[in-house]
């Protein structure tokens, strides 16, 4: 075989390299003559100037680019000529649409084009799916105007029944593709990353009315019904099935531009949830119909691009999807129901935690929710989000956030200083803070490189803030108030409420480090040494913040007011949200102080051995590894020597640092097992609430594989089967495997294996 | 499939490509790349890269027939788009023929191509790699390289892929040299570490 492919490649090189093909000497050129038109013989110029080149040399413009090299194609290979034929094989596809179909074959059509159109949804071309289809072909070419041209047989005439079923399946399913591209295209997502959203010059019945295409599929309906006797009732019900998917799907699609309220909204996607499963189980009554699907389609399109094979899931892959699909369809409407800033952050975190993550479609629709011209979720204005958040963060029943402060017209008044600094800076950080939704709303490796550039941004956020916070607790005669034993202190709100939000993203930088498998296993103890360092951070923190918020309160209860019980609950709302802040960076620290130490000890034991790397030091690596924390003012980015004088521990023992591991489990059990009886309310998931505890429960099962490998550990000490510093290759009767993300309790959490060695 | 070599042909030659070469190598070596590929490159990307850059590109030969065995192509060039701009490497393309695998060649030749940016005065030498690529990745990363970062559907199959990096010599943020490489050692930031 590679004898084959060297030759047949030789074969077309050849024609380049070792028989320049020379120009002259072949038939005149015709005289140009055109009015205008100066013409000059160059053939002399030219050929002096090649004469002064050597056969075989290269000449290269100084603008030819790689991305032109790549573009660049070879005539008469097949892989790159799209006119390029194998011997005897037509260029067109004879396909004759007008042949009568049985029922069993339109349904044997329509499974197929499931099956394609879910892998347009996943990220492959029209090309390579839906526009192999020759009955789309034909319902697509010429360009339709109206909803009777489109059809795969023009002009007048009676049609086979199973002709209308067919093409009312495919005008409804063309017209949600057009809909599903134009959002897509609309919101923020990566061309061929994410989706591919040409359609090469293919209108997508742009110009026909979707209430046409939706009588055309009810007559179809209607006409199955009418067919019963005849095709069979389990025939019938499985077209018509399949014609109210297409019903139900643009349904849902026109509901959800409307962004209302999601009981409403969520009717179409019960019914697809509801229809897929016996559209499922009516599969096997179909015939596949293998010729009615055909690359040579792409040679129509416009691309330059050969023929590339179709891509098709099977069905059983294609249910599975689609049942995701309707299944996020209906999850993701439940965030229409706003109530607080947090708990919207954490319906975005939790759903787009999800494994597989929700398609690109839901998605962009996630991103059509949440922000359109500063409004979110299609009724709250940015400000009332913003001023939410801070009041659950920082500033409860804060003079600051008091809405009639902007009816101040006095320019000496107070209040007017403050609606005018609240106002910059709402405006300098309301970008931001819509950044970080809408970076969440990417694909899991772009989240992570969106946060890399998002912890920048937030650095300078906070820095501005802070300089609103100095003018303003002028404004306010704020006295510095003693915390934690240490100096005086101001309570800075503005730039800890960023403080934290810049915190937190730097913690996810790393989790998502752990569920993107980007660590090596020797880096993963100094990567968790650092995620506890960065959620102690966070934790001490929100202490912070904490300790000014319960001083404020105790004020307002040595003073109360007519309406101090409405403050109370403001002051209680925000007091629950840091509590759960706290715990959870506490949990978080703890377990990441568990793991760390573990992954140190294993490393100790030579269980885990760093490959040689001759060509690069552990503090080079440190500095790419680090690169989008270093610059960072706070916290800062620790040394390199402190960095491993902290995360190695040569001082404690094995044993100890086994012990600490242990305990560190139970005191993340401890803040987990709270977090976990927590309802929605207190922990600021309404309408996530489900997904959030189920990422808490698997924290709390990655905790006890900890303590199972850390038992394992202790038993191959104790017997002898590992030693510190390690044993000969062959002595070692343990050995360290790291389950893969997808295989752990929780992505985050990248417990190691201790699994004995088969002799 | 061509049966794996238990053992290598005594010594083979590793030599630099050069233009010379060009009609007697250069259709091995787009033969030897394209088979793991499912897109073909066009003669133009070969020769981008070979005639700019023809000096870091090695081949392993056969010492008997002076056949292609092995290939590694790269690049050298300014990267300008983060501050501050490094000369940054980049390892196009690798293979080894299948039946020669698992006996080191690819990493002799990525060394000699990580030697000749080197000693161009490369910072940094970047690629890219499949994720299910395991032989690859298990390669650089023996030699010191570290996944950066990885790209969603970075491939026309669908597959993602890890950015590898490595770091030659330490970059200054601010782009000017670092007198002493002095590391920062105030402890004080240090006292909120876990323990
Ligand atoms: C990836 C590829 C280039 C590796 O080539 P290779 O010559 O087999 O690589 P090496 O022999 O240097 O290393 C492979 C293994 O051989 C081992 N090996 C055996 N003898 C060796 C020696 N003398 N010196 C170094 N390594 C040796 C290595 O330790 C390594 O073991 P590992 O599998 O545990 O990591 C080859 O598989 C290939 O051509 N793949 C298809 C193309 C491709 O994927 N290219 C990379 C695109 S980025």
């Amino acid at each position: 075989m590679a004898q084959e492919e060297a030759s047949v490649s030789q074969e077309f090189t050849g024609l380049s390299i070792d028989h320049p093909v020379y120009c002259y000497g072949q038939p005149q050129p015709p005289p140009v003559t055109s009015e205008g038109v100066i013409a000059i013989d160059i053939t002399r110029n030219f050929l002096d100037a090649a004469a002064t080149l050597e056969p075989g040399q290269l000449v290269k413009d100084g603008y030819f680019t790689l991305f032109e090299s790549v573009g660049a194609i070879e005539i008469m290979d097949p892989k790159m000529d799209s006119g390029c034929l194998a011997p005897d094989e037509s260029l067109d596809e004879d396909y004759d649409v007008t042949r009568p179909l049985l029922p069993a074959e339109v349904l044997g059509i329509i499974d197929q084009l499931l099956c394609l159109e879910m892998a347009w949804h996943l990220g492959y071309p029209l090309s390579q799916t839906l526009l192999t289809n020759v009955y789309i072909e034909a319902m697509l070419v010429p360009n339709p105007t109206t909803i009777k041209e489109a059809d795969f047989i023009r002009g007048e005439g009676p049609r086979d029944p199973m002709f209308i079923v067919l093409r009312a399946y495919c005008l409804g399913l063309l017209k949600a593709c057009l809909h599903v591209n134009e959002r897509i295209k609309y919101e923020h997502y990566y061309e061929e990353e994410d989706f591919v959203t040409t359609t090469y010059h293919r209108s997508l019945l742009e110009n026909i009315d979707d209430i046409e295409i939706r009588d055309e599929i009810m007559a179809a309906k209607r006409l199955v019904h009418s067919l019963r006797p005849k095709i069979s009732d389990e025939m019938a019900d499985a077209l018509s099935f399949r014609l109210e998917l297409r019903t139900a799907f643009l349904r849902a699609i026109e509901l959800a531009e409307l962004r209302s309220h999601w009981e409403s909204l969520s009717l179409p996607w019960s019914q697809m949830k509801a229809i897929w499963e016996p559209i499922n189980r009516s599969r096997h009554l179909g015939t596949p119909v293998p010729e009615a699907f055909s690359t040579k389609l792409q040679r129509r399109l416009a691309s330059t691009m050969p023929p590339r094979p179709i891509v098709q899931p099977s069905f059983e892959e294609t249910y599975e999807h689609f049942k995701k699909f309707f299944a996020d369809g209906i999850d993701l409407l439940k965030i229409l129901n706003y109530t607080d800033s947090q708990s919207l952050l954490n319906f975005v975190v939790t759903f787009q935690a999800q494994k597989p993550q929700p398609l690109v479609y839901i998605r962009t629709l996630l991103q059509w929710f949440l922000i359109q011209d500063m409004v979110v979720l299609g009724r709250v204005s940015i400000r009332q989000v913003l001023d939410d958040d801070l009041s659950i963060v920082a500033l409860p029943c804060s003079r600051l956030l008091d809405p009639a402060n902007d009816e101040v017209e006095a320019p000496h008044d107070t209040r007017f200083a403050i609606a005018h600094q609240m106002e910059l800076f709402r405006q300098r950080v309301a970008p931001s803070y819509l950044d970080i939704f809408k970076a969440l709303c990417q694909n899991r490796c772009r989240v992570r490189r969106a946060l890399c550039h998002a912890i920048q941004d937030w650095e300078t956020v906070q820095m501005d803030a802070e300089e609103i916070d100095q003018l303003l607790q002028v404004q306010l005669e704020e006295k510095p108030i003693t915390y934690d034993g240490s100096t005086p202190a101001y309570s800075i709100p503005l730039s800890s409420w960023a403080y934290l939000y810049k915190v937190r993203l730097m913690e996810w930088i790393v989790q998502l480090g752990f569920e993107l498998e980007t660590y090596q296993p020797d880096e993963m103890a100094g990567m968790y040494w650092y995620l506890s360092y960065l959620a102690k951070t966070r934790a001490k923190h929100a202490e912070r913040i904490k300790a000014f918020t319960v001083q404020r309160l105790n004020e307002l209860r040595a003073h109360p007011f007519s309406n101090t019980a409405a403050m109370e609950a403001t002051f209680t709302t925000s007091l629950s949200y840091l509590r759960a802040t706290i715990l959870d960076a506490t949990s978080t620290l703890e377990l990441a102080d568990a793991l760390s130490c573990l992954y140190t000890v294993l490393g100790r034991l030579r269980l885990i051995v760093p490959p040689p790397r001759p060509y690069s030091s552990d503090e080079l690596r440190y500095e790419i590894r680090m690169k989008p924390f270093a610059p960072i003012s706070l916290p800062r980015l620790p040394s390199y020597d402190n960095f491993v004088r902290l995360s190695a521990q040569h001082e404690t023992s094995t044993a100890g640092l086994l012990d600490f591991a242990q305990r560190a489990v139970v005191n993340a059990k401890m803040g987990y097992d709270v977090l976990g009886k927590m309802g929605e309310k207190e922990a600021f998931t309404a309408n996530a609430h489900e997904r959030w505890l189920a990422g808490i429960k698997n924290c709390n099962k990655s905790g006890i594989a900890i303590n199972i490998a850390v038992a394992a550990i202790r038993r191959a000490l104790e017997s002898g089967a590992a030693k510190e510093g390690g044993m000969a290759p062959g002595e070692q009767k343990v050995m360290v495997e790291l389950p893969k993300p997808a295989k752990s309790y929780h992505e985050w959490w990248i417990v190691p294996k201790i699994v004995e060695k088969k002799s | 499939m061509a049966a794996r070599v238990a053992e290598l042909p005594a010594e083979l030659k590793y030599i630099q490509y050069e233009h010379s070469l060009e009609s007697q190598y250069l259709p091995a070596i787009r033969a030897l790349i394209s088979k793991d590929l499912s897109e073909p490159y066009s003669i133009y990307v070969y020769r981008y890269f070979l005639y700019q850059w023809g000096h870091l590109c090695f081949m392993a030969l056969d010492p008997v027939d002076s056949s292609l065995i092995g290939v590694v192509i790269c690049k050298l060039e300014h990267h300008a788009s983060h501050s501050p701009p490094t000369r940054r490497g980049y390892i196009a393309m690798l293979a080894v023929a299948a039946p020669y695998r698992g006996h080191g060649v690819a990493t002799v030749l990525v060394k000699k191509a990580i030697d000749a940016m080197a000693q161009k005065n490369a910072d940094e030498v970047v690629l890219e790699t499949e994720e299910t690529n395991i032989p690859a990745m298990r390669l650089y990363e023996r030699l010191g390289f570290l996944r950066s970062k990885k790209l969603h559907r970075y491939y026309l199959n669908g597959n993602s892929a890890y950015r590898l990096v490595l770091l030659l010599r330490h970059i200054d943020p601010d782009g000017h040299e670092d007198p002493n490489g002095a590391a920062d050692l105030s402890l004080d930031d240090m006292d909120t570490a876990p323990r």
